[in-house]
């Protein structure tokens, strides 16, 4: 493997882990928060995949299409996530367990139909946005400039939240109820509506990634399950409820990712799984999360 | 309840139980080929559930993986089938051990842990099953699976089959019928309950919850062997989560608090599959909305609804008496 | 019988129980108290095993039991309530008893025959000594919170403990269940000569039954002494008394 290969397989890995970033990010920030592993979170990445190419290839019919969309899809699904809080997601905060995972499970059942109704089961692609469709040149090789930019989206984004989660009130109740539910209660937050807005920026951030990544990889059946285990194994080498934890989570899982498959393409598949075993059972909150 | 009460309600769900074993004798006489694999494969699916149940609603532990060890029964069983000369009894009875085994390792690690990570931890292990199977070409053929597999003459027709699977799954939901009523089975109960005060009666609870998760094991290796000669093939999908998944859904449908849920729950939502996927290709679709419904209306699930009614009856005749 | 040296626990850069160290004579009835945030429950979490100390020593009977598990410790001899009622929801109050009787009998590994043949009359009467006869066959969440209480301590009792931790029993109760669950207590105790210990707020009863009275705040045992001794010293007055009355 030349040098070169080795730069361009690094930045392959890089815009992988930052896309995924997006999208593990929310799933933690929901369980930080609100308690709740979110089954259906990768439902709502398809569902923001499928929401970008309908915005840009059937609503909007100008040119600059897709980045209306990736303006729209995100809100377009958070205002779902906002609906489904309300009316189910409510009603078993105070349930076990298991009565969440099947209540998320039963809507990726619904989500996933739903798109395949609307939008069928062939595969949609979006052709990368201008200015983004060409290359760049890194290292005297070719590097899609669309992938430099999702590199990027990353590290805009875990700003973003950052600076949400440090200098906002909304932020600061966050933190206290991902530390110390009982005690934010007692302080008197409107529980209810901070979990509907945390829930619906977790589907934002998944939205956006769907929207994102759908240049590169087309909407399709089944990327909701995909992402979602992929998610699982970030969010849990991370430490659930972290944003630092799913971001090195993210930066590991798409460098381990690029590299086996060049290593050894077939065990690739287990690499996530085991690396996640590994926490669990050495460390099982995670790199940064914190012992419950 | 006064004494002679209890007696008669012993009996009178003795009379149920046997006459539901007797109708399921004579179905053979009754429905075609197709209706009566159709149960064959409730009866097997019921099993799987039962020994998810156990500790799922017994032991409180809720697991994303017992497809893992279902599809451990069925491979060993497959696998001996395939590479040595064993008959099929003897394939058929490794199988569950085998899974069992699998189980001994895989809760060593899981039952450090509660919750959140002890579901994921099994998700995990799950689906490096999964990908052992699947890439494993060599050994276990990997995605082509294994196929043709032979049984033995007398079971190769399909009401003997059913039969075979009749008595294994009577068996063993009469074995955990006994697990679950046993002391044993009270104290997986109150470890649900409140876990912390169970350690402090005196209940190893790490080891008692490793013991759980191994019979649970068993008894869905049982059902994978079943499966397999069933099917006469296995893949690799037996053991991804989307069939966890089923068997979760299984036990919520007829209510996981209730013996019966899991067989209640394997018979509607099998049958619910085979008749609304003839009507349209969104069963995934009705199927979501079903689960919602039930958790939003129904929780005790089917099973439970039932049993709710009958205590409820049972309460005012007692009044009235 | 029960010695307790210097048992030292921290979270973080809390000092929540500081070389905490007192014995306990066979059949002895003595108390814990001091204001919220002293460290009682947390000492009590140590000694039976809930939580590690970061270092020190507990010794039972002579043997040492610093850090052991919970059940281990229960094994022992040692039984414990909970301040927050720690019950089995779900089971009915007369499976609720049936289990530690199970699990002190060592049953629990039976998975051949029936439960509902074991010890029916010995939690009858456990259950019929609580007062809770009448109400074997409901559920035990829903249960009144003073019904709970006692259940809770029926829990600590079906263990047979020689030793036991009780962590505010009364806590909740109206001031006559107050009284009736203490006597209540006191007369079992009296009668299976236990060893008893406990943390309470309620002062009268905490000078009602108590021979020996020890005063913690901020993770020390500030005073220890009779009744009459810790309700003379001055510097516990200050402290917490003076609060309360």
């Amino acid at each position: 493997m030349t040098f070169q290969g080795l730069i361009i397989q690094i930045l392959s890995g890089l815009s992988t882990g930052m896309v995924i970033f997006l999208i593990a990010v929310g799933l933690s920030l929901v369980f930080g928060t609100l308690r709740i592993l979110n089954l259906a979170h990768g439902a709502l990445y398809m569902l923001g995949a499928y929401m970008c190419y309908w915005i840009s290839s059937v609503v909007v019919q100008t040119s600059g299409s897709f980045w209306w969309a990736l303006l729209l899809a995100p809100v377009g699904v958070a205002l779902f996530g906002g609906v489904v809080e309300v009316l189910l997601l409510r009603r078993i905060y105070d349930r076990e367990h298991l009565d969440q995972y099947l209540l998320t499970f039963a809507l990726v059942l619904v989500v996933g139909d739903l798109c395949k109704l609307a939008w069928g089961v062939e595969f949609l692609l979006v052709s990368t946005p201008w200015p983004l469709n060409g290359p760049v040149f890194v290292v005297g090789m070719p590097f899609p400039s669309y992938n430099v930019f999702l590199i990027f989206c990353g590290p805009l984004v875990f700003a973003g939240l950052w600076a949400l989660i440090r200098y906002t009130r909304l932020g600061k109740v966050i933190r206290a109820m991902t530390y110390n539910r009982e005690m934010a209660n007692a302080l008197g937050t409107n529980v209810p509506r901070v979990y509907t807005v945390v829930f619906m920026l977790g589907c934002w951030l998944a939205g956006l990634g769907g929207a994102l990544v759908v240049p590169t990889s087309s909407a399709m059946p089944g990327m909701d399950m995909v992402v979602l285990i992929e998610c699982f194994i970030i969010i849990v080498v991370g430490g659930l409820g972290s944003l630092p934890g799913a971001f090195l989570g993210s930066l590991i899982f798409g460098l381990v990712n690029a590299f086996g498959i060049l290593v050894a393409p077939r065990l690739a598949v287990a690499f996530g799984f085991i690396l996640m075993i590994i926490v669990l059972i050495i460390r099982p909150w995670g790199l940064m999360g914190k012992p419950e | 309840m006064t004494l002679s009460a209890v007696r008669k309600e012993k009996s009178v769900s003795r009379m149920i139980v046997i006459v539901v074993l007797a109708i399921l004798a004579a179905l053979p006489l009754v429905l075609t080929k197709g209706w009566l694999s159709l149960v064959t494969e409730m009866l097997i699916l019921a099993l799987a559930a039962g020994g998810l149940n156990l500790i799922l609603g017994y032991a409180g532990m809720v697991s994303f993986g017992p497809a893992g060890l279902y599809a451990v029964g069925a491979y060993a069983t497959a696998l001996i089938l395939v590479y040595t000369s064993w008959p099929f009894g003897l394939a058929f009875i490794a199988g569950p051990f085998v899974a069992a085994g699998a189980a001994v390792l895989i809760g060593w690690f899981c039952v450090r842990l509660t919750q959140v990570y002890f579901a994921l931890l099994t998700l995990a292990f799950a689906q490096i099953i999964h990908t052992i199977i699947f890439e494993w070409y060599d050994f276990t053929k990997g995605d082509n699976g294994i196929v043709d597999i032979p049984l033995p003459e007398l079971l190769k027709p399909i009401p003997h089959y059913y039969y075979f699977s009749l008595i294994v799954v009577a068996l063993c939901l009469g074995l955990l019928w006994m697990i679950v009523r046993s002391p044993f089975g009270k104290t997986l109960q109150a470890m649900r309950e409140n876990a912390q005060r169970a350690e402090s009666v005196g209940i190893p609870v790490r080891r008692y919850q490793l013991a759980a998760f191994v019979i649970s094991g068993f008894f869905l290796g049982v059902a994978g062997s079943l499966f397999c000669g069933f099917n006469k093939n296995v893949f690799p999908n037996y053991a991804h989560w989307i069939k966890s998944t089923e068997m979760l859904v299984v036990c919520l449908l007829g209510g996981i608090y209730n013996f019966f849920g899991p067989l209640v729950g394997s018979v509607v939502y099998l049958f619910l599959d085979k008749v609304i996927t003839g009507y349209t290709q969104y069963w995934p679709l009705v199927l979501g909305l079903i689960i919602i419904v039930l958790l939003l209306f129904l929780r005790g699930g089917i099973a439970g609804f039932i049993a709710e009614r009958w205590a409820q009856r049972r309460g005012s005749r007692e009044e009235a008496s | 019988m029960f010695r307790v040296e210097n048992l030292k626990k921290s979270f973080g850069g809390l000092m929540a129980v500081n070389e905490v160290t007192f014995t306990m004579t066979k059949g002895e009835i003595s108390s814990i108290i001091g204001p919220n945030g002293a460290g009682k429950t947390t000492l009590f979490n140590l000694l039976t095993g809930h939580l590690k100390p970061d270092s020190g020593t507990v010794y039972f009977k002579d043997l040492e039991i610093t850090g052991l598990a919970p059940s281990r410790i229960c094994r022992a001899g040692i039984g414990r309530s909970f301040q927050k009622t720690n019950i089995f929801p779900r089971l009915t109050v007369f499976d609720n008893i049936q289990v530690a009787l199970m699990s002190w009998r060592k049953n629990t590994r039976n998975i051949f025959q029936n439960a509902d043949r074991f010890f029916q009359n010995e939690a009858d009467e456990i259950l019929v000594s609580l007062g809770l006869g009448g109400k074997k066959n409901r559920i035990a969440g829903l249960l009144a919170h003073g019904d709970q209480r006692l259940l809770e301590i029926g829990l600590t009792l079906g263990t047979y403990p020689e030793l036991i931790l009780l962590d505010e029993p009364t806590a909740g109760m109206s001031p006559e269940e107050s009284r009736n669950t203490m006597e209540l207590i006191q007369r079992i105790v009296r009668a299976r000569k236990l060893t008893l210990l406990f943390i309470e707020h309620d002062m009268n009863i905490v000078f009602g039954i108590s021979e020996k009275v020890r005063v913690m705040h901020v993770g020390s045992i500030i005073a220890e002494g009779s009744p009459q001794e810790i309700r003379a010293n001055n510097q516990v007055q200050k402290i917490y008394l003076a609060e309360e009355m």
